[in-house]
């Protein structure tokens, strides 16, 4: 039975949950107008690399990139999934820390940091255990339940737009690209790579038809273009890149007397954390399967509790936010590797593939 | 049986759990809460003075108190009121923000500012400036005989005794208008109404942050028209009627020409006849509401141009046709220069329910 609707709800979720925070203030940071540009331009990177990977991983169809890797060494499987389970790691780190402060900044001024950091590891890991189809069912259920309110939020958060601020729609600075070796521009690729690597490490019980996932990944431009150009058009350029949560701060905005709740951010950000805590888990079980692999003696529970205490004494260490923003810069590299590398390599192995079995068949 | 026992106290676990965590951390009932709905702001010097208005509930009748305390940042005076009350002090219901208006003219920048950074104040609450003391103000807010304190807050509300020549700004326009380099804002200004509580006059206009001049209620509906805030409702005098405005467009082009700024506004009214004194003809109302209406439009345009405030946000459609670093300059270089054709088009819907001659 094909899987791909399964596949692709929880490819959504987990970049929806990435896209409404600290993407949108990495855009407009990095340059002053036409950032339509600098959001189609990284779709563009996405799409690709998405492209070549789900090829790739067709191409060789029951394995996985782990048993695809080992296939070819032990070491070279070591050598090239070792960064891989680094940036997982990373990323779940500053996941983590980064949305218990966007948190407590919002809405729960007065909780602790651990304990929303707890909150998180410990619903999440919970899924982990559960397995990968637990993972799966669980997106369809959030997506059934917070995809109506996020389609409302998004719809509202245009009342206070000016389309007028989208205009210049080009600069010279946009049009030379000279926007894409900028810092936040760097950083602001983590949106686009976190998210479908877990692809790769789906086991052959849950089938999925890649072509299907890159359409799919079409329905995720707008949303790109929404988180970016609503604080945008609500505040303009000089103002927006003045927020450390442009879109939150947009949304805030928007005034609703017939809603009962006075704030639609809430509405918002609890969709965003679901989504979250599940991009969390997808990213826990899929370092677990490469940690369970290279260290063998490390069975189910024991790794993920493991796994579950490393990170959350690490979120604990980071003291502040610009040690997450550094941290995000740090990740960087890994994130080069995991967008660029993990797909080719992929692929190339792929292609290497079909052409043994075209010699002996 | 032992996989029972460790359900048992896994159960045991997840129970105690729940209960202790509630959910809540440091919670503080609504019965140890102040909920003020009305900031003032006033500065004498170099300090700053804020009045909070509490309703203070009691199960037979609602209250409201006056607290007020000076010092030097907003936040510090509010750490002082906190310290002295029994209550928390808490901003997350607070509606309404009024400044005196000498602290309008010497500039809002540090405080909307710090109204935007703090995080219990909604970017939404309203603005606005007292004509005169804000004391008096005050006072007439609890002295008033319906009073639970949310007068000021539904004197501007929309779906409560908001007019059309009221202006509606919010603490996140102004702090847009800030930095804008083509948008200014308007604040109403209020002042104790003799026999209402409350009584508007007008808008302020505020350039970057500082208040530079007035217009006054008529002007407020246009630019409330202008702005595309809905104007239904509102009755307009005349020499010879008095008409309801039951619908309004407005369509815009601009054009930059060697420098000069061009503007073409068009509004189009649909309207019904509420009154007449002798007996107009159609058309003698359409030309008289054109006039009238350009001629006031004209008017506060040019003042505005004056001050080099950019009210009606015009600038933003010249947005395409400057560069950035021109549009830096479009307050002084452009705007005050800025010719502007503004027309009207009424359409008579209906005479209301007599005829009128032909």
């Amino acid at each position: 039975m094909d899987k791909s609707r399964q596949v692709i709800v929880m490819f959504w979720i987990t970049h929806i949950g990435l896209i409404f925070f600290l993407y949108p203030t990495e855009i407009i940071g990095s340059l002053t107008a036409g950032h339509w540009c600098a959001v189609l331009l990284g779709f563009l990177i996405h799409i690709s690399m998405l492209a070549v990977y789900t090829k790739g991983l067709s191409q060789c169809a029951p394995l996985n990139v782990i048993d695809l890797f080992q296939g070819v060494g032990r070491v070279f499987a070591f050598a090239m999934l070792l960064p891989l389970a680094i940036y997982f790691i990373m990323i779940m780190i500053i996941t983590i820390r980064a949305y218990a402060e966007i948190v407590t900044v919002i809405f729960l001024g007065n909780t602790p940091l651990w304990t929303i950091m707890l909150l998180f590891l410990a619903v999440s890991t919970f899924i982990c255990l559960l397995g990968i189809e637990s993972i799966f069912r669980t997106g369809m259920l959030v997506a059934l339940l917070f995809f109506p309110f996020l389609i409302l939020v998004v719809v509202l958060s245009f009342q206070n737009t000016d389309w007028h601020y989208m205009l210049p729609l080009m600069d010279r600075d946009a049009a030379t690209f000279a926007y894409t070796l900028r810092r936040p521009f760097l950083k602001s690729l983590f949106a686009f790579v976190g998210g479908f690597l877990f692809l790769g490490f789906i086991p052959p019980h849950i089938p999925f038809q890649g072509r299907k996932i890159v359409l799919a990944s079409l329905g995720l431009i707008p949303f790109f273009l929404v988180s970016v150009y609503v604080p945008l058009l609500t505040f303009g350029e000089n103002t927006a890149s003045k927020f450390p949560f442009p879109f939150i701060m947009a949304v805030d905005t928007v005034d609703v007397s017939w809603l009962m709740f006075d704030r639609v951010t809430m509405f918002f950000m609890i969709s965003m954390l679901c989504f979250v805590i599940l991009f969390l888990s997808l990213g826990m079980w899929v370092t677990l399967l490469m940690i369970k692999r290279g260290i063998p003696v490390l069975k189910d529970p024991t790794a993920c509790l493991l796994l579950a205490a490393v990170v959350y004494s690490v979120c604990l260490l980071v003291p502040n936010w610009s040690a997450v923003e550094r941290l995000m810069w740090w990740n960087t590299l890994p994130r080069y590797y995991a967008a660029f590398i993990i797909p080719l390599a992929v692929f190339a192995l792929g292609a290497r593939r079909r052409r043994m079995e075209a010699v002996r068949p | 049986m032992r996989i029972s026992a460790r359900r048992l106290v896994l159960f045991a676990v997840v129970l105690a759990g729940t209960l202790a965590l509630s959910g809540c951390w440091d919670i503080k009932d609504i019965n140890h809460r102040s909920l003020p709905v009305v900031m003032g702001v006033k500065q004498i010097d170099d300090t700053y003075k804020v009045l909070l208005l509490i309703p203070d509930a009691t199960p037979s009748r609602t209250d409201v108190k006056i607290i007020s305390q000076s010092g030097s940042t907003i936040d510090e005076i509010l750490d002082k009121i906190d310290r002295n009350m029994e209550n928390k002090v808490d901003l997350l219901h607070l509606k309404v923000i009024i400044f005196e208006r000498s602290v309008a003219e010497k500039g809002l920048s540090q405080s909307v500012e710090s109204f935007m950074r703090a995080r219990d104040i909604s970017n939404k609450t309203l603005t606005a400036i007292s004509v005169g003391a804000l004391e008096p103000l005050f006072d007439k807010l609890t002295s008033s005989s319906t009073s639970d304190g949310t007068e000021m807050y539904d004197f501007f509300e929309k779906n409560a005794g908001w007019s059309p020549e009221v202006v509606q700004t919010r603490i996140w326009e102004v702090f847009r208008s800030m930095d804008s380099f083509t948008r200014d804002v308007v604040i109403p200004t209020i002042q104790p109404g003799l026999s209402t509580t409350i009584e508007s006059n007008g808008a302020a206009v505020i350039k970057n942050g500082r208040m530079v001049g007035v217009i006054d209620s008529d002007e407020s509906l246009l630019y409330n028209l202008f702005k595309g805030t809905g104007t239904q409702g509102k009755i307009e005098v005349m020499n010879h009627a008095t008409v309801k405005i039951v619908a309004d467009r407005l369509t815009r082009s601009s054009e930059l020409k060697e420098g000069q700024a061009t503007m073409k506004g068009r509004l189009h009214l649909k309207v019904t006849v509420l009154e007449t004194v002798g007996a107009p003809t159609e058309a003698e109302i359409k030309q008289e509401i054109d006039e009238q209406l350009s001629a006031r439009f004209q008017s506060m345009l040019r003042a505005a141009q004056a001050k080099e405030a950019d009210i009606l946000g015009i600038g933003q459609y010249f947005r395409d046709k400057l560069s950035r670093e021109n549009l830096r300059q479009w307050r002084t270089k452009y705007y005050p220069f800025m010719k502007i054709e503004f027309k009207v088009h009424v359409i008579i819907q209906d005479e209301g329910l007599l005829k009128m001659k032909r």
